[in-house]
């Protein structure tokens, strides 16, 4: 039995269970807390154990006994996280916190959501939805990811362009500290400026501040209706005009997303409609709120590019809007067939940079030797740019990293940053100096301190080790 | 049926460990634990892969699946992930043995078939004793208190005659097409009506359903349960029925399960469709709306994706279209009819709670929708369906759309006004 279960982990586990804990809720068994040593990245480091607190008293009683013993704490949500956020090392605890995953409140009057912070995005959005209320940040992984790990990472997804990221929706927060106090930041006013602004300072903090432990969220009215449209353009130029047209001539769209050419060949022959031949760059776009201004503003994307874009269709009922989105989900099973693996990076740029950015990842594509997909949100500069390889080939790995070393290099360039919405976590943090000068980053470190001076949250995020 | 070692390897390494699976796994959806969720178990899988020791948490993980095919459905990466869990239960069988509540079992639908029907026989003589009916529904609850059995419990009435029985007395009439009709265990034994209904309304439709008293159990229960031998043997003496009535060109089936089972075997004959009866209606949809006429169905209704039907075969868009049709806009979706109901072969026997806690939010989605009847196209379904609406003392009942469909057939046509 001693083979399956660490001395120490027992010890705990003995700990926890005086306190209450059921066996449920604590991983302590060798082979079983492998299941919590990863993420979406693929990287694996075992933790010496697993805990799922059900309340704030849990967690504070897990927070307490950790720093009793000078154990390390690696808050986790649904462990989706696309920078490694998540990843425990071997002397730390996870705190997993899917088991706190009650909506508490739903208040239409201040139209505010208060939950824990394991409720799963969907099922939030479809809990507000039954009262005709809306949270609109929509991050593709929203069906499982939690709103704890949205509010850490800043999750944003193609709705930001018009309603902003996870950050934009968070009034306030509970938090418990490393050592087990708790603190509170925030509240229901719209307006509220007493003091330093601790909300927007966890909002995107990557675990390494303070465990979330309850969350308000602004929540709006549902739009009455929406409507998707197609638009094919000659080059990234076309199209990152015709970006800037629409905001110009105050069409609003609540999405623009885009895909390269090397996204259009890719699944080009699986869309239920033609695209022509020409076509370099692809907009999906659609719009959102109450029926007659949709109608107007759908007039007006028609008026303004029925003679620039080489191609431009309108979803007229649910089905075609599906087959239209079809151009974007069918993507990544498609830029698989590419290569046996890819490298991705989510960064975020300026609008108007955005073709200056895509033209010289097209020649660093040609320099490596290694096609280069990209595609993304072109309604606020978020760019996916995969790098398509076979990992197993040491030549094509090693023109991988450079390629990497390159691309950052282009978008800082560019006046952009490392990540639109995954978040630095450890896959990033070497390449963190290059976009903050020291002074800056010694000013985040000193933050860091001020919360947990002994670096015993998530160490090893944001900040190399 | 079951992979080879190399094949399962090849099939882990497509998992990315996206975690998409997490978002409809009804065992972690209930339990949030990340060892019980597809992307857990794959991974320990993978872990332990070829190894002659089986630790206890690699065990309960590989135990904790309902096999009710959600995740695959949503796995981008499409990852055969209930083939590899059934080839994880082969090598916890082949190192440990059956657990010797489903070996026993499982003995029965191995040896000669003659002896559930028997069991089963005898079963309903004595069942009277220690089980009572219910007020609403078909199934029973016990009377007294009994080990590991709450009184809110279904188990099906086991009937005095079973559906061979009852078929060695009917003819068919002549000029009739022949097909196959693959039963199923729970019809053949449990619920031989839905068996007859099914019969009738192919007669209607111009059909003479053949019912080979050789054809056996699927096998879908002993494969999931990891006991590959049995599994073999059912399939190979299916597949033998199948080659000697080749000339047969379609097999229909009303069990979700069963045309889950029977679509998966390799070496059946080319020539030989097998289709789930909603499939099979919907080919002949003419003459059906035809035959039905005016009559509809005047009761609210709602309907629950079997897993095996939908994400098994990928079938939901006939049975829609069949409720439509008998009964128009009183047929109203729940919320998540997709989800698993929690039944899972034995796995609402053997984990209790967990399954109840599943079924709990089945219950609440159907009660939502005012409906007086929950149809559902597999007898296990229906049976966990059912315990559902003890459980929560709900207001309606769950039939077979088949049964609902061949009711309907039987009343007289409304007169035009
Ligand atoms: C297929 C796929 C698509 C994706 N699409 C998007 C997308 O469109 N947009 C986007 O922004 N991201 C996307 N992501 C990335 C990921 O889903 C998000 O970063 C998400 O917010 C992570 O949530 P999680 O619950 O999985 O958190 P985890 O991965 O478990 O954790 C993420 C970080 O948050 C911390 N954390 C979690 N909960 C708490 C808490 N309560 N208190 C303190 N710290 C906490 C962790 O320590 C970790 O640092 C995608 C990922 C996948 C796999
Ligand atoms: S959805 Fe598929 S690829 Fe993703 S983690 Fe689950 S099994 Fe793996
Ligand atoms: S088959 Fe069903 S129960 Fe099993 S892992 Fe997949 S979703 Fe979960």
């Amino acid at each position: 039995m001693d083979k399956l279960i660490d001395p120490l982990a027992r010890q705990l586990t003995a700990r926890l269970k005086d306190a209450g804990f059921r066996s449920e809720q604590i991983v302590a068994d060798k082979v079983l807390r492998t299941c919590y040593g990863y993420d979406a990245t693929r990287q694996s480091s075992d933790p010496l154990l697993a805990l799922l607190p059900e309340n704030e008293l849990q967690v504070q009683t897990i927070l307490r006994l950790a720093t009793e013993k000078n154990l390390k704490i690696f808050p986790r949500g649904a462990g989706s996280g696309m920078s490694g956020g998540a990843i425990p090392s071997a002397d730390g605890i996870i705190l997993s916190l899917t088991r706190m995953r009650r909506i508490l409140e739903i208040d239409e009057d201040n139209m505010i959501a208060t939950v824990e912070p394991g409720v799963v995005t969907g099922d939030l959005q479809e809990e507000v939805g039954k009262f005709g209320l809306f949270y609109p940040p929509d991050p593709a992984s929203l069906a499982f990811s939690t709103i704890g790990g949205n509010v850490t990472e800043n999750a944003g997804g193609p709705r930001a362009v018009k309603y902003g990221v996870t950050g934009n929706f968070v009034m306030g927060l509970e938090a418990y500290l490393i050592n087990g106090e708790k603190i509170t930041c925030g509240n229901k006013c719209i307006k509220s400026v007493s003091g330093y602004d601790l909300t927007s300072l966890l909002v995107g903090s990557e675990g390494t501040l303070a465990v979330i432990t309850k969350i308000l969220l602004k929540l709006l009215p549902a739009p009455e209706t929406a409507k998707t449209s197609l638009l094919a353009f000659s080059s990234m130029t076309a199209a990152a005009h015709a970006v800037n047209a629409m905001f110009k001539y105050q069409i609003n769209p609540s999405t623009i997303e885009f895909l390269d050419h090397h996204s259009i060949n890719a699944v080009r022959s699986e869309l239920p409609f033609a695209l022509p031949e020409a076509a370099d760059t692809v907009l999906l776009v659609e719009i959102d709120g109450p029926e007659a201004q949709v109608k107007n503003q759908s007039k007006k994307l028609n008026e303004l590019f029925k003679n620039d874009a080489l191609l431009l269709i309108d979803a007229k009922d649910e089905s075609e809007r599906e087959q239209l989105w079809l151009a974007r989900r069918k993507l990544s099973p498609a830029i698989a067939n590419i290569a046996p693996h890819k490298i991705n990076e989510d960064i975020a740029v300026p609008l108007a940079a955005i073709p200056e950015v895509i033209s010289n990842l097209e020649e660093l594509s040609r320099e490596i030797n290694l096609p280069i997909v990209c595609f993304g949100h072109a309604g606020d500069g978020n760019i996916h740019v995969n790098v398509m390889l076979d990992k197993n080939d040491p030549d094509q790995a090693e023109r991988g990293r450079k390629g990497i070393d390159k691309i950052f290099a282009i978008t800082l360039e560019a006046g952009g940053t490392l990540s639109g919405e995954h978040g630095i976590g450890n896959t990033k943090s070497a390449y963190f100096d290059k976009e903050w000068d020291p002074v800056t980053i010694a000013t985040m470190r000193a933050v860091k301190k001020a919360f947990d001076p002994d670096n015993r949250l998530n160490p090893g995020k944001i900040f190399p080790l | 049926m079951t992979m080879t070692p190399f094949e399962i390897e090849e099939e882990l390494k497509k998992c990315v460990k996206c975690g998409a699976c997490m978002a409809v796994c009804p065992i972690y959806r209930q339990t949030g634990r990340e060892d019980m969720v597809a992307r857990g178990k794959l991974n320990l899988i993978e872990l332990i892969k070829g190894s002659k020791e089986l630790p206890a948490g690699w065990l309960e993980a590989v135990d904790y699946c309902l096999l009710c095919c959600s995740c695959e459905e949503n796995c981008s990466k499409g990852v055969k992930i209930t083939e590899i869990i059934a080839a994880a239960r082969v090598q916890q069988t082949e190192i440990m043995g059956l657990n010797p509540i489903k070996k026993g079992v499982f003995a029965l639908l191995k040896n000669r078939i003659i002896s559930i029907s028997r069991f089963v026989k005898l079963g309903s003589f004595g069942q009277w004793l220690l089980w009572q009916r219910l007020p609403r529904h078909s199934g029973l609850v016990r009377r007294l208190p009994l080990p590991g059995i709450d009184e809110k419990t279904v188990i099906p009435a086991l009937p005095k005659r079973n559906l061979d029985d009852l078929l060695r007395k009917q003819r068919a009439a002549a000029g009739l097409q022949p097909i196959l009709f693959f039963p199923g265990c729970a019809t053949r034994y449990l619920h031989p009506q839905m068996g007859l209904d099914l019969i009738f309304v192919l007669e209607k439709l111009g059909f003479n359903a053949i019912v080979p008293p050789e054809f056996k159990c699927c096998g879908m229960v002993t494969w999931g349960a990891g006991d590959e031998s049995t599994s073999a043997k059912l399939k190979q003496a299916n597949l033998k029925v199948l080659h000697e009535n080749a000339g047969i060109k379609q097999l229909v089936t009303g069990c979700a399960s069963c045309g889950h089972a029977l679509k998966d075997y390799d070496g059946r004959p080319q020539n030989c469709e097998i289709l789930d009866i909603s499939e099979f209606l919907f080919q002949h949809r003419e003459k059906l709306e035809d035959l039905l006429g005016k009559r509809k169905l005047r009761q609210k209704i709602t309907y629950h994706d079997p897993c095996h039907l939908r994400k098994g075969q990928g079938v939901s868009k006939e049975p829609r279209w069949l409720l439509n049709l008998i009964a128009g806009e009183n047929f109203i979706e729940m919320r998540h009819p997709e989800r698993c109901c929690g039944a899972g072969g034995t796995f609402g026997i053997t984990h209790k709670e967990l399954s109840r806690k599943i079924l709990k939010e089945k219950t609440l989605a159907a009660d939502a929708t005012g409906a007086g009847i929950v149809a559902s196209g597999c007898p296990g379904c229906i049976l966990q369906l059912t315990e559902g609406a003890v459980v929560a003392e709900s207001d309606w009942q769950a039939e077979h759309p088949i049964t609902l469909l061949a009711n309907l057939l039987h009343q007289t046509e409304p007169e035009e006004r």
